[in-house]
């Protein structure tokens, strides 16, 4: 893992940079083990900055989430660097972003930290009730080693790790300015056996399934929020005049907005899994997304967010694409 | 009033019997808890911390038809809540219905609104102590709550081990341990104090606090502080903090008329972390990034609120730190108004 002096010496300099005006970094959270994203501007800030398996946050999406005020008459843009710290999957949603050319590659200055698998929080708190103190989360080996309330504690690495670690297949950067250590070898790959056990159920059996989940929704749309992939400026959800997606919550409505978005995201979604994860009543959108992102991998040989060259796959064609599962 | 136990054997049966009204309790789906109508008292799932969605839309539902009309008809078929019927909420926790009776001074402030009010004049709050306080983040006891309180309660249930310990607190509460007086028995003697022991345990579980003094009178000279620059920076806007918060109440009304003509007008749950939620037709959008929108949902319920009401609409549940997705914790911010200067 990366070590953490190297990180901020690298960050002093980078902020230090004239064409730099900002960092996002992680920094410790505010109790237990958590970690949350950092917003460094000067050098003396960069001391607080961290990187361990808490830092699950995927900060690519504050490069297009950035609000941006009008330029009073009279002034200049700052048109200077983001830098930005990013894992093996929240690499790629730099590459998907700019293969869509949503802002240019000079825009951003890119720290790429090769990942070893960040955990799943829900499965940390499960196991350490209750904990309020800081306390940190490191891998060593194959086990991560919970250090708090002045103790030690020890569990394998698959007790924790998040769902999606355990299938990643671009644990290192796949697009940086500078890499924070050595590469790491992709530990895993994904056979989708869980979504090929949902695709065998019956239509009325999936539609069961899928009920009870969207009926939990309570619309808040994080999952598109903390999505680095929905950076519309202007999105449907929130126009009213047309309006094209009711803002009442029943089972219909709630159902058009998932379709919707797994749609949006077919061919775009990069796997972060932040979506699941941020969702506050646990609904497991991933299956969607991974559905989805099976369907084009089988189909059209297409993995979204892997090389700045590729153009967006629903803005190709070619004469040999597939279509005999057009109706 | 009358202490009752309720052995838990019986709680089958009280379920049963508070099934003849609307009954809303915690159920689980999958592994969230919400609160639910129950049909069936087996879906009832008593042994929780706290509910994921606090139990407020069942007194301020998150969409409200408020009539139906016809396009280019005078005629509107208007709500009646009446028709909804009694609705008994039971196994709340005493934060949760604290926060109704704050939002109560609200709904029935300048105007008095009659959906609110007729739902709540139709409702009974059942609640349950928290002999363990249900998360890290819960900071109740900072904000004049308790893990055993009773505000805004109907009735209080503690679990004594083998049994329930019924409190009822209001003349519902008391109608309602009459409708249940075949189930309940006279409590054990000493019960009284030994729940009070419990409570003062419970209270020192506790673990997070604020001192609120003073902060209701400091937020408007930090207006411009940079300190909301630095807690909102991460800030998804996603509104979480605001839609699980039992004393959040804002809405919009929006129309939806169907391709036949058919409408309906109601109102829906809003969130001041929405961009939209104070854009102007204009164009023009006076709370412009998430930074002043920070600001407001802070001074709403530390500020704007106490100012107007005489008390803080927060109860310190903790699910707003417990949800937020980037870790933004509102007992940091406090922190960071306290210190600021
Ligand atoms: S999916 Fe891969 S890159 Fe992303 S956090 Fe997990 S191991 Fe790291
Ligand atoms: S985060 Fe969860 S509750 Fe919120 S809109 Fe998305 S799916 Fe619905
Ligand atoms: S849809 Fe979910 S998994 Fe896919 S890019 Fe967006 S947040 Fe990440
Ligand atoms: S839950 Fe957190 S990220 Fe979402 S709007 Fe609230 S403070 Fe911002
Ligand atoms: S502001 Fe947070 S802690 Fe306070 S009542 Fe709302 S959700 Fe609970």
């Amino acid at each position: 893992m990366v070590d953490v002096n190297k990180l901020r010496e690298k960050a002093k300099e980078v902020v230090s940079r004239d064409d730099v005006r900002l960092l996002i970094g992680y920094r410790p959270g505010t109790y237990g083990f958590r970690a949350r994203p950092a917003f460094v501007q000067g050098p003396d800030e960069a001391d607080e900055l961290i990187f361990t398996p808490a830092c699950v946050n995927n900060l690519a999406t504050y490069i297009t989430l950035e609000e941006k005020l009008p330029v009073p008459r009279g002034q200049e843009p700052d048109l200077r660097k983001v830098a930005v710290m990013v894992k093996g999957c929240d690499s790629r949603a730099l590459v998907q972003q700019m293969e869509e050319k949503a802002y240019d590659r000079d825009r951003i200055l890119v720290l790429g930290i090769p990942c070893t698998g960040v955990v799943d929080m829900a499965k940390v708190e499960a196991k350490f009730p209750g904990v309020l103190q800081r306390g940190e989360i490191a891998l060593e080996g194959d086990r991560f080693v919970l250090s708090f309330n002045g103790s030690k504690e020890e569990v394998p690495r698959e007790e924790l790790v998040a769902d999606k670690c355990l299938r990643c297949r671009y644990p290192t950067p796949l697009v940086y300015d500078e890499l924070l250590d050595e590469a790491v070898e992709r530990f895993a790959d994904d056979d989708y056996s869980d979504i090929a056990e949902l695709e065998k159920r019956a239509a009325a059996e999936k539609w069961a399934y899928w009920e009870e989940k969207f009926s939990r929704c309570i619309r808040c749309y994080s999952c598109r929020n903390v999505c680095p992939m929905c950076y519309c400026e202007d999105c449907v959800l929130d126009r009213l005049q047309p309006q094209w997606m009711r803002r009442s919550v029943d089972i219909s409505e709630n159902t058009a907005y998932h379709v919707s978005r797994a749609y949006h995201l077919a061919g775009r979604c990069i796997q972060c899994g932040e979506c699941q994860r941020v969702c506050p009543v646990d609904i497991p959108l991933m299956e969607l997304n991974r559905k989805f992102y099976k369907d084009v991998e089988e189909l059209y040989d297409y993995e979204p967010g892997t090389s700045v060259e590729n153009p967006p796959l629903l803005s190709t064609f070619k004469v040999d694409d597939r279509e005999d599962f057009i109706l | 009033m009358a202490l009752k136990k309720l052995s838990k054997e019986k709680m089958g049966e009280v379920l049963g019997e508070l099934s003849k009204f609307r009954l809303v309790a915690p159920a689980k789906s999958d592994e969230v808890v919400v609160f639910k109508q129950i049909g069936d008292p087996q879906e009832a799932f008593l042994d929780y911390g706290n509910s994921t969605v606090p139990p407020k839309k069942f007194a301020f539902p998150q969409t409200e038809t408020l009539f139906r009309f016809m396009v280019g008809s005078p005629e509107l078929k208007e709500k009646n809540v009446e028709e909804e019927g009694t609705t008994v909420i039971f196994g709340l926790r005493p934060c949760d219905a604290r926060a109704m009776a704050i939002v109560d001074k609200l709904f029935s402030w300048d105007f008095d609104d009659p959906y609110y009010l007729k739902r709540r004049e139709l409702t009974t709050l059942v609640g349950m102590a928290c002999v363990e306080p249900p998360s890290v983040n819960c900071f109740c006891t900072s904000l004049q709550g308790s893990p055993f309180g009773t505000e805004g309660l109907d009735m209080l249930l503690t679990d004594m081990g083998d049994y329930y310990l019924v409190q009822s607190l209001t003349e519902k509460g008391e109608k309602l341990a009459e409708t249940l007086s075949s189930q309940l028995e006279e409590a054990p003697a000493g019960d009284e104090k030994k729940a009070e022991e419990m409570a003062r345990e419970s209270e020192g579980r506790i673990r997070r606090s604020i001192s609120t003094a003073g902060i209701p009178e400091k937020l408007p000279g930090l207006w411009e502080n940079e300190l909301w620059k630095r807690v909102s920076a991460a800030c998804l806007g996603c509104g979480i903090c605001t839609f699980l918060c039992p004393t959040c109440h804002c809405f919009d009304i929006q129309d939806e008329v169907d391709e036949g003509g058919e409408g309906r007008r109601c109102r829906m749950w809003d969130s001041c972390m929405f961009e939209e939620y104070t854009l102007h037709a204009s164009g023009h959008n006076p709370r412009p990034t998430r930074r002043e929108r920070t600001r407001n949902r802070i001074n709403h319920k530390y500020s704007y609120y106490p100012n107007r009401f005489g008390v803080i609409a927060c109860v310190g549940c903790g699910r707003c730190i417990n949800l937020c997705p980037v870790n933004i914790d509102i007992l940091d911010i406090l922190d960071q108004v306290v210190d600021a200067q």
